[in-house]
């Protein structure tokens, strides 16, 4: 008879696994429907994504961006607060970063890049503030909230690179003058592999020691918990909110630095990514749980990863990526369900 | 049409682990009035909902008019005339009373004309034993008048035989006086048989023809009221005369005032002030009693000491210092506040007993150092709260979702009492729904924590638990104090009256 | 996702001055309200039961790509329309279908909502070659003029008088159908309607169902209407503040249709005002809805939450 705290660690690994297992297999469905064999898509997946280190080099980048933007949603959420502004944040991010390095040209490689990551949280982070800020002082609902700041931002990117930031010289896309070349991410020695990656893992790694170790995450999750009980027990319930969604825009904003620093080279509507998006969904799969984020993002990064070669393989359009997410999304949600049955036996039990 | 006879053979019904009806016997006659008492968990309320149809029985048989009936279907119920009035009001807030009353009707109309309905709603209620504004908006009625509605629901159904929750805990006496007579009134005319289930024996010996007493989910007897009393009764209820280990009382002179509320307004949920210029003091090394009707604003009130609702205008200060909610402040005044429904205002279902047990201190050596948190001593801390308690089970790894109700209100107080100096207490209902012996434990550390020295502000619904406690009594009515008195002038029919409202304000 | 629509309709004249600018605006509430009221109408609807479906914006552009794809293969855009409010169905019930299970978020299923029903619309979309699918005929009331911009400003959608209609419907159902009390009573108290036998789970999945379907309607509007094209830019959200303009108008059917002419007003702001020759801030005017509705919705919340005319239930699981 197994006691109950295994049964709880036993039960947060199968369900999750055994979730994606059948989020996988409903899309094998879906691809068969589409007359494609749902094995070889998986197989295709897999080698575009894990098979070698070219391919794990193409999953590692992606995930970096996934990292970060799946921090914006998991770390407010952990109190509470379901933001999902991640795009906005990465995009507000990016043109903080931006300006920061287009004011300095000539500062050394390491100032310019503490410099825009400086910016591109601050400005990420406030972002997500004004979302928290509306929840809290006027309860607006910040899912609303925070996706319309995503149009918004977008809408001022836009606005920016074709209005007064814009390169004279870029005729067709338009975008900023381009960063200095010293002002560019370096990549991980070895790979290419840019230190964007590093970054994401720093800040999961940081998550998971503010939840787990320090005491602003206990009230966090107090906060989460029970917010008549966080009142009770005079916890400042603004405070921990706004200082988580600052952290989790921040996460965001960085994102968008190092779309800027490492990939572009410069803002320009590529900016707007999707990344956001997709880091909504990795803070769900992860149930908002740093460590699981890594692992989630891994894996998205490489099913994004082999939408390229699902299309020349299989004739499988981008979107079937999304329709995949869709419904790992689903699923995922579904299992919520199960947690708690298997383990209330156990209690009961002893 | 005469009521149906209802007759319950050893009626037996298991929930999980827990057996709650054990055999339990109950005969009600045509047109009778009929009691149903026992303390709470005794099973009174298991066995109305059997007879309703909302729980099915495990074992026993039922008869209604002298057929037999399985249970299970409240819709069979309803169609033979059993209705139910119960502790929660089942009122739509946002409709109208005709609105909820049509609602309420098997099979209204797909498209509803208001001015028919409004017609049969009127000729209704010139029988009724009740009026009622049928335009008003139910969220703007008193609980008084919620209530009535809810019976004349019921009786607008064509409910014979009429089971009612404890339905006068939210009336003034004056209100339940009026509810009651005129049931016992159409009772005695053979129109309706009524079950009333309560634990006042003074309603039992003053409406009632029988009372049936549940012990333990079986019947520990049933006699008729008029060749019984009160102390047979409570003889019945208890078992055997238990003898109440009550903590000595010290004997306190006065203390010096240390809460005091001044002028405080608070606005309600629905908009309009709750509290009107509330004002009273509390003093060390007493327990200042608070009664009153719930709904007059004790529940907003405690919300603003726990700082989970802001004050318009006015004050709180604890000895002297101005009083907010904040972690700091709370600590520095020592006030702490055990709430009522404690897994829901009071502590994280999901979080661990010991983690729950930590929740004012966490950030604060030995459990946190330089900003980082030690499990470990979290855990050990807890556990010696959960010895000195008496929290079961006694594991604080549990969630606190899986304690009973009553440990977790244990170890609620285990957090709140357990730690430092405390010099402001406030309690609100604490015992609600809770057994005898969990009942005797929390009034035992009221009492304890009294005489050394705190300010104990006990707000309750139950006035017997204030008279047994309370070294001084306030009444609260509409958000103002409106009475005091202290435990020697104490008077019950006083006190009830300056609940309702009724008497001049001193 | 990109900000933007491509449904912005500009009066295919020379542009008048002042008057063109207004005369745009006041056309372009006609026409942009379209899917505000349907889908604030499923979504009050969907409220006042009280479940709440964020996913508005997946069945908007469901709808739009189905009615897009069944017009386009059958030629007929009635068919497109019914085939859009099929798929709102269908999505709608895996909405109260998933959310009817213990413990699962109504928001993180409405979010899933939105990349799902997003990411299946791109997909099916990627098929469509055709430019134009077969557009739902306009009712002309504008035949008295000689100037063709009125002309072509009065040219009015079928859908656009439905979902008038609707509006008047529903607060008529809320108020004297039986199913429309069912519907307020699960919304606001569902212990209490649970007490009376109402089916308080059946109530919110048809309610959910209807409102959904009713806001697939609505998107298949954007595609059956000049331009009608089908990009993946169609809806700018549209869906979204759907959602939030129902919050505005305080789950009444009626304001929601007043509401619904106002964010369409402001949507057409900044094309009309690109007709009329202002180009400098185009992209500034295009985000005038996002922060009309930000803005609406910080003025009339409030700290501590209890909106007047809420359902009791709403964001409280039960």
């Amino acid at each position: 008879m197994i006691a109950y705290k295994p049964a709880r660690i036993i039960e947060s690994l199968v369900i999750p696994v055994g979730a994606l297992l059948t989020g996988t297999a409903l899309f094998g469905l879906f691809c068969a429907a589409l007359g494609e064999n749902g094995f070889a898509v998986f197989h295709s997946i897999y080698r575009a994504a894990f098979a070698d280190w070219y391919s794990w080099q193409n999953t590692l980048t992606r995930a970096a961006p996934l990292l970060l933007c799946g921090l914006c949603t998991a770390l407010p959420a952990r109190a509470g607060l379901i933001v999902i502004g991640n795009e906005g944040a990465m995009v507000v991010g990016a043109i903080g970063a931006v300006s920061a390095g287009l004011a300095f040209p000539d500062a050394p490689h390491i100032a310019s890049i503490l410099l825009m990551a400086a910016a591109g949280m601050i400005c990420g982070g406030l972002w997500i503030c004004i979302a928290a800020s509306l929840h809290h002082f006027r309860g607006v609902n910040a899912v609303i909230s925070s996706l319309l700041l995503n149009y918004i931002a977008i809408a001022l990117l836009n606005h920016l690179i074709e209005g007064p930031m814009r390169d004279p010289a870029s005729l067709n896309n338009p975008s900023t003058r381009p960063l200095a070349a010293a002002q560019h991410l370096g990549l991980i020695p070895g790979s290419r592999v840019h230190d964007g990656l590093l970054f994401g893992l720093a800040a999961c790694a940081a998550a998971w020691f503010l939840f787990s170790r320090t005491a602003f995450g206990f009230s966090a999750r107090v906060v989460g918990g029970n917010i008549r009980a966080a009142q009770l027990c005079g916890i400042g319930i603004g405070r921990v909110l706004l200082i988580l969604s600052f952290l989790g825009g921040a996460c965001a904003g960085l994102a968008g630095m190092v779309e800027v620093a490492a990939v572009q080279g410069r803002a320009n509507a590529s900016v707007n990514t999707g990344y956001g998006y997709a880091g909504i969904l990795v803070a769900f799969l992860a149930r908002h749980n740093p460590a699981g984020i890594v692992l989630v993002s891994l894996l998205l990064g490489g099913i994004v990863a082999s939408g390229g070669m699902l299309q020349r393989a299989h004739n499988l359009p981008d979107a079937a990526v999304m329709v995949l997410q869709g419904i790992l999304f689903l699923v995922i949600l579904c299992s919520e369900t199960l947690y708690g049955r298997w383990t209330e036996r156990r209690l009961r039990a002893n | 049409m005469t009521p149906p006879a209802v007759e319950l053979r050893n009626i037996s019904k298991r929930f999980g682990n827990v057996l709650a009806l054990d055999g339990a016997e109950l005969r009600v006659g045509a047109g009778e009035f009929h009691a149903l008492v026992g303390e709470n968990g005794a099973g009174k309320s298991t066995l109305a909902k059997c007879l309703i149809g909302i729980n099915g029985i495990d074992a026993g048989e039922m008869r209604i008019g002298g057929e037999t009936w399985a249970g299970g279907d409240p819709r069979a119920a309803r169609r033979m005339g059993i209705g139910m009035v119960f502790q929660h009001f089942t009122l739509v807030p946002s409709m109208t009373v005709a609105e909820n009353l049509s609602l309420a009707r098997p099979g209204p109309p797909a498209v509803i004309d208001w001015n028919e309905e409004r017609k049969s709603l009127a000729a209704f209620l010139a029988d009724a034993p009740f009026q009622v504004n049928l335009d008003a908006v139910v969220s703007e009625l008193s609980a008084g008048q919620k209530q009535k509605i809810e019976i004349l629901k019921e009786l607008y159904l064509g409910t014979r035989v009429l089971l009612l929750d404890e339905p006068t805990s939210v009336l003034t006496p004056d209100e339940a006086e009026e509810v009651l007579d005129r049931l016992r009134a159409m009772a005695s005319r053979g129109e309706l048989s009524v079950l009333l289930i309560t634990h006042k024996f003074r309603e039992v010996m003053r409406y009632a023809d029988q009372v049936t007493v549940l012990r333990k989910g079986r019947a520990a007897g049933t006699r008729a009221v008029a060749t019984t009393n009160e102390a047979e009764l409570a003889e019945m209820m208890m078992g055997e005369r238990r003898a109440t280990e009550v903590t000595d009382r010290a004997e306190k002179g006065q203390g010096e005032v240390v809460l005091s509320v001044s002028n405080l307004s608070v606005r309600g949920d629905k908009g309009l002030d709750v509290l009107h210029g509330l004002t009273f003091e509390s003093r060390a090394g007493e327990i200042l009693g608070i009664a009153g009707i719930s709904g007059n604003g004790q529940r907003e009130f405690v919300e603003v000491v726990a700082g989970q609702r802001p004050y318009r205008s006015g004050g709180i200060t604890v000895n002297g210092e101005r009083y907010a909610a904040e972690c700091d402040c709370m600590r520095r005044l020592g006030v702490f506040v055990l709430p009522e429904m404690p897994l829901r205002n009071a502590a994280v279902p999901s979080m661990t007993v010991a983690e729950n047990m930590a929740l004012r201190e966490f950030d604060q050596p030995p459990i946190t150092r330089h900003g980082l948190l030690n499990h470990e001593t979290i855990r050990t801390l807890g556990l010696g709260l959960i010895e000195r308690f008496s929290v079961s089970p006694p594991s604080p790894d549990l969630p606190i979702a899986a304690l009973s109700g009553g440990n977790v209100q244990r170890a609620v107080l285990a957090r709140e009492l357990g730690g430092r100096e405390i010099r402001v207490l406030i309690a609100a209902n604490p015992c609600f729904g809770l057994d005898f012996a969990a009942t005797r434990f929390i009034h035992n550390e009221l009492i304890a924590a009294r005489n050394r020295g705190a300010s104990v502000v006990l707000i309750s619904e139950d006035l017997d638990e204030l008279m047994d406690l309370s070294d001084r009594i306030l009444v609260m009515n509409a958000g103002r104090i409106v009475y005091q008195c202290t435990r020697s002038e104490a008077e019950q029919v006083e006190i009830g009256r300056h609940m309702a409202g009724h008497a001049v304000v001193q | 996702m990109a900000a933007g629509r491509s449904g912005g309709c500009v009066p295919t004249e020379a542009p008048m001055e002042g008057w063109g600018v207004v005369l745009g605006v006041a056309a372009g509430a006609v026409r942009g309200s379209i899917p505000y009221l349907f889908v604030s109408l499923g979504e009050c609807l969907t409220e006042k039961s009280g479940k709440i479906n964020l996913g508005m914006e997946g069945v908007l552009l469901m709808g739009a790509v189905t009615a897009f794809g069944v017009s386009d293969r059958s030629g007929s855009p009635w068919f497109g329309l019914l085939a859009a409010a099929l798929a709102g169905a269908i999505l709608g019930a895996l909405h109260a279908g998933l959310t009817r299970l213990p413990r699962v978020n109504d928001v993180a299923s409405g979010i899933a909502m939105i990349l799902f029903g997003s990411g299946l619309a791109f997909f099916i979309g990627k098929q469509f070659v055709a430019p134009m699918a077969p557009q739902l005929p306009l009712i002309d009331l504008g035949g008295w003029s000689a100037s063709p911009a009125i002309r072509s400003a009065l040219r009015i959608s079928p859908l656009f008088f439905c979902g008038i209609a609707l509006g008047f419907a529903l607060d008529f159902v809320f108020r004297r159908t039986r199913w429309g009390l069912y519907v307020r009573a699960s919304g606001d108290d569902p212990m209490a309607a649970r007490s009376i036998g109402i089916p308080v789970g059946a109530v919110r999945m048809a309610a959910t169902v209807v409102g959904a379907s009713m806001a697939a309607v609505g998107g298949a509007h954007l595609t059956l209407y000049y331009p009608g094209i089908w990009s993946e830019g169609i809806s700018g959200g549209q869906g979204l503040m759907a959602v939030a303009l129902v919050i505005f108008a305080r789950w009444q059917p009626l304001r929601c249709v007043l509401a619904a002419l106002l964010f369409g007003g402001a949507q057409a702001l900044g094309p009309s005002l690109q007709a009329a020759g202002q180009t400098g801030y185009y992209q500034l005017f295009n985000a005038s809805p996002y922060l009309l509705t930000l803005t609406l919705m910080a003025l009339t919340g409030s700290r501590h939450g209890g909106l007047s005319g809420a359902p009791g239930s709403l964001g409280r699981s039960g």
